[in-house]
């Protein structure tokens, strides 16, 4: 089984196997028993409350579930928000600001870790670490290196006789700083996945090239991010759908009271202001929905444009 | 980059690109250090050194007490546990659920299956701050409010897993099957026998997101689990966070009581990993 | 390996077993005659003293049992709100002003004033009035008042001595205040006399009070902020630190909040509340060099105070229980347990000596001295909407991007369009 090479079929195999799969009644049962634990789950639990999110958006708030249909006026309403607008800009610079370095930075960790150098368990350990700590205890630790007067970062900048910024307060760098520690916590993630990716790719292909003579360069780009790029699809879309939600880090770093908050609001922590701190869930469902279009398109977006560069063999 | 493949013959390259490769990694691993290590320095000073300005970075006087403070307010033994539970009981699920979904979504044509793969996307796409308040009805109507079964409600299925197996089964050679459909096997038996020993390293790294969302939970213990006892590490850390606003000292101590038994399963862990990527690398 | 996975699963489901086991009978009674009930609350601070009271009552009430579920603040009202939509709600609960009334007027809560009122021992007029009006909707009591807390002025004693400066005392007024903040002020060193904070309860609303302006009207219809008086009072808190430069900025005390910075023995007096005294007391630093004195006056004196209630569910399966342990809390025994544990201000009149003494070094009359100038805090039943936009304009104001009198007027018209929602 494992020692399968790619090579010319006999057509007499390719009209064996469609008449194996085109209707085998047999088949799609499995499939669907396989598939049933998890949609059946994923349907009461996830899908359900969507479905009832999407029904409140029309709705005008009331206590405790009651709610009333009131048909498109939070609708109406949030088009001359202009809190709404200024996170959705936030949101999509978050995006920007974050996105291309952690993958940039995962992609070239991934393939370092994956070369033939000592160490690298003790490596993949610490860069996974601020994955595995808990937020709560990142967020206080980079607020405290962010800090104006206290903070590690400007102490260090000092030496270097440079006043470093206000970094949590300023609101021209605040949605910096916060994409700097969503990059910092998300590059050992990302790494990961590639990693495993990386090391799916069956040598034979690489002993080919050689016997072929293909350079370093040729060997990355003809083969490792053709046969990686499943899995690079895969890590881009997750990081973007998480960029998109991001709520953690502005509410814990920074924070209230703080005027930057304008300009580091994201969408999801206007969600959260509106629906929890203010009450006002119907309202609130409203921008859940909007960023579910959005999520939605750019996804979409990005399966359509998978043919163009994916390689699924 | 497969870098060992340039190692043939010259020897002056190779210890070039072995100092490149590990400068930049070093360089990289101490940006991923510094604040856990800052977390650990500022956990042994007392409070006037930390607030102090011109910074000192190794204590000058080192309180233990820290640490027996933060040990003293939260029952520490059952925060682990509760973890410990939830995330073993998380990864089963995942794992079994996932890549039986993932596997069916990718190798095999049925009707449907494109529209309820995006069905599946779809949990992805929303904030989890929806599902709080009506998994907690469900949980409610359960009767299981404030218990461990509790904390593994949101994990026992997994929309990430299922896109992450479905994307490593979709890369494997198209042709693996066939061998297995000239011999007769049914569907079930091909994800047994062929697809899920090759899966070794994607169904590692799922266990470990799995672990780590699952670790990094706040919300959802926080209001299902009202018992201070039935809490996970995270949110019994989040608690503390009020408590000792001013004690910069103690805070960081109890961030460090809650990362590093995580931290040491995953350097154990990791090594298993390492070993399983390695078992199941070797494809011709 | 694969032994190893099997053991695990082995133990992970016999653990989860026993605790699935465990967190069942919890729910139930634990001991044959015994009912149990539960008490939730929100301030890891005051637990102990909680649970104080709650052996107490157990050894009065050996047939009730009450666990103790404590909370952070967000998320008390998220859970409770989950709880109250799925039934579940916890028996006895701390209630706060900000919610009584979508809490009383949804037939969440017992009307206990009726219990009250009929009981021997209890009586309304033992707690302050102010407190028991917040619980009273619609004519109707749903709590009976648990503490209070109010507003003092918390300063660095070391750092007036060092000045040769003497204390703050009842007879300072701001502009008194102005003047020795000026002579603390030390910006080359990053000292700073007083913190005008961008809070509300314990930061300008008390300054606006004693300018004689207000936030909200006597019958909550109309907003207080575009009165001249009002404008006046923002106006002195904003110059505080953009004119007189006393006074750390908004962005510095975002970075580092202002009870911080005191700490850290850069800001010389600050506004606080008097929940914050056990935070006071058990940092190594402000324990020894903080104290309390009553809050400078102006045209008047005033400081804003509020009170937590207990509240019973109207849904819950045990009313008797739940009535008998929250009328133990409302009794002076329960209130001076409290009061010794430092937790609160005890509501009941007269035994709030014992938190005077929780920690004598501090002058903690000065809390309760200000009691008999207290203005309730102004709340209203959309209060969690108007309040958002409110403390983002403040902040705007205070760090300088928006003036003084026009973000003050956009409070106004933003405010009164909640409150006109409201009847």
């Amino acid at each position: 089984m494992l020692g399968i090479e790619v090579r010319e079929r006999p057509s007499i195999l390719k009209d064996r196997k469609k008449k194996y799969f085109r209707k085998n009644k047999g088949n799609y049962a499995w499939a669907y028993f396989m598939i049933a634990p998890t949609l059946i789950g994923l349907f009461i639990l996830n899908i359900w409350p969507i479905i009832q999110t999407i029904y409140l958006s029309f709705c005008s708030s009331g206590d405790f579930g009651k709610f009333i249909w009131m048909g498109g006026g939070n609708y109406v309403k949030i088009l001359t928000d202009r809190t709404f607008w200024q996170a959705t800009v936030n949101t999509f610079l978050f995006v920007l600001l974050s996105v291309p370095g952690a993958i940039c930075l995962s992609l070239l960790t991934a393939g370092l870790l994956n070369s033939k150098i000592k160490g690298k368990a003790l490596y993949r350990t610490i860069y996974f670490l601020p994955v595995v700590a808990a937020p709560a205890a990142i967020a206080m630790v980079w607020r405290w290196l962010y800090n104006k007067e206290y903070g590690l970062i400007n102490h260090m900048l000092l030496f270097f006789g440079i006043q470093g910024p206000g970094w949590n307060t300023d609101p021209g760098i605040a949605l910096a700083s916060i994409a700097i520690v969503a990059i910092w916590s998300s590059v050992g993630y990302n790494m990961i996945i590639l990693l495993a990716g990386l090391q799916n790719i069956p040598k034979s292909y690489y002993e080919a090239a050689d016997i072929d003579g293909a350079n370093p360069f040729r060997k990355y780009f003809s083969i490792t991010l053709p046969l990686l790029s499943p899995t690079l699809f895969f890590v881009i879309v997750l990081s973007v759908m998480r960029a998109l939600k991001q709520f953690d880090l502005v509410y814990m770093i920074t924070g209230i009271q703080n005027p930057a908050i304008r300009q580091t609001r994201t969408l999801v922590y206007y969600f959260f202001e509106r629906g929890f701190e203010m009450d006002d869930k119907a309202y609130a469902s409203v921008i859940i929905v909007f960023l579910f279009l959005i999520i939605m398109l750019v996804t979409w977006f990005q399966f359509i444009i998978q043919k163009k560069w994916v390689y699924y063999n | 980059m497969n870098i060992k493949h340039m190692f043939d013959g010259k020897i002056n390259d190779k210890m070039v690109y072995g100092f490149l490769i590990h400068t930049i990694l070093i360089i990289g691993a101490v940006i991923m250090l510094l604040p856990f290590v800052w977390t650990v320095l500022t956990s042994l000073k007392p409070l006037h050194e930390v607030t102090r300005i011109p910074l000192t970075i190794f204590p000058e006087e080192i309180k233990l007490e820290n640490y027996s403070l933060a040990m003293a307010t939260l029952p520490f033994i059952n925060l682990y546990i509760n973890t410990f539970v939830m995330i073993i009981a998380r990864i089963i699920c995942a794992v079994v659920f996932s890549s039986m979904a993932g596997y069916a979504f990718a190798r095999i044509n049925f009707p449907g299956s494109k529209i309820l793969f995006y069905l599946v996307l779809i949990q992805m796409m929303v904030p989890a701050q929806i599902f709080l308040i009506p998994q907690y009805l469900i949980v409610a109507k359960l009767g299981l409010l404030n218990s461990i079964p509790a904390l593994i409600v949101p994990g026992l299925v997994s929309a990430f897993g299922t896109f992450l197996l479905r994307q490593f089964f979709k890369a494997l050679p198209s042709d693996l099957e066939e061998a297995a459909i000239l011999d007769g096997c049914n569907q079930w038996q091909i994800y047994r026998r062929v697809m899920l020993p090759l899966a070794g390293a994607s169904l590692s790294a799922l266990g470990i997101f799995t672990a780590v969302f699952a670790w990094k939970e706040l919300m959802w213990p926080l209001i299902v689990n009202m018992s201070m006892n039935k809490m996970t590490l995270s949110s019994g850390l989040a608690t503390l966070i009020g408590h000792y606003e001013t004690s910069y000292p103690v805070l960081m101590a109890s961030a460090f009581i809650a990362i590093w038994p995580m931290l040491l399963l995953f350097v154990i862990f990791q090594k298993r990993f390492v070993e399983g990527i390695a078992l199941t690398g070797t494809k011709g | 390996m694969k032994q190893k996975l099997i053991l695990f699963l082995v133990l992970a489901i016999a653990l989860n077993t026993m605790a699935f086991a465990g967190g069942q009978k919890e729910a139930k009674s634990t001991v044959k005659g015994t009912m149990a009930i539960s008490y939730a609350i929100w301030d890891r601070n005051q637990a102990p003293g909680m649970q104080a009271i709650i052996e107490r009552f157990e050894e009065l009430n050996p047939d009730i049992k009450v666990s103790l579920e404590v909370s952070t603040w967000s998320d008390y009202w998220t859970r409770l709100e989950a709880a109250a939509t799925g039934g579940a709600m916890p028996d006895v609960f701390w209630m706060h002003a900000n919610h009584i009334r979508k809490y009383a007027e949804n037939n969440m809560l017992l009307p206990i004033g009726v219990r009250v009122k009929a009981d021997p021992d209890l009586d309304y007029s033992n707690y302050p009035v102010g407190v028991t009006k917040v619980y009273e909707i619609g004519g109707v009591n749903y709590a009976i008042p648990k503490d209070f807390d109010t507003i003092g002025l918390c300063y660095n004693k070391r750092m007036f001595e060092a000045a040769g400066i003497s204390y703050p005392d009842s007879s300072w007024d701001w502009n008194k205040l102005l003047d020795v903040a000026k002579q603390l002020t030390n910006e080359s060193k990053g000292i700073y006399g007083f913190a005008a904070k961008a809070s509300n309860q314990s930061g300008y609303y008390n300054i606006i009070y004693e300018f004689g302006g207000y936030v909200l009207n006597e019958d909550k219809t109309k907003s207080g902020f575009d009165q001249p008086e009002t404008i006046e009072a923002i106006q002195f808190w904003h110059d505080l630190i953009h004119k007189h430069h006393v006074s750390p900025t908004i962005e510095q005390m975002a970075d580092t909040k202002a009870r911080n910075i005191f700490s850290s023995k850069k800001l010389a007096m600050y506004t606080m509340g008097s929940w914050r005294v056990t935070g006071l007391a058990n940092n190594e630093v402000t324990k020894e060099v903080a104290d309390i004195a009553v809050l400078p006056k102006m045209r008047t004196r005033a400081s804003i105070y509020n009170g937590l209630g207990n509240s019973i569910a109207a849904s819950t399966k045990h009313p008797e229980e739940a009535w008998r342990f929250v009328k133990f809390l409302g009794t002076k025994e329960a209130n001076i347990i409290q009061a010794e544990s430092g937790a609160a201000i005890p509501a009941f009149k007269g035994t709030q000596e014992p938190w005077f003494n929780f920690r004598p070094n501090f002058n903690l009359k000065a809390f309760v001295e200000m009691l008999d100038y207290g203005v309730p805090y102004p709340t209203s039943k959309t209060g969690p909407k108007w309040v958002k936009f409110e403390s983002e304009m403040m902040l705007q104001i205070l760090s300088g991007k928006v003036g003084v009198e026009e973000g003050c007027r956009q409070i106004a018209a933003e405010t009164n369009k909640w409150l006109a929602t409201e009847k």
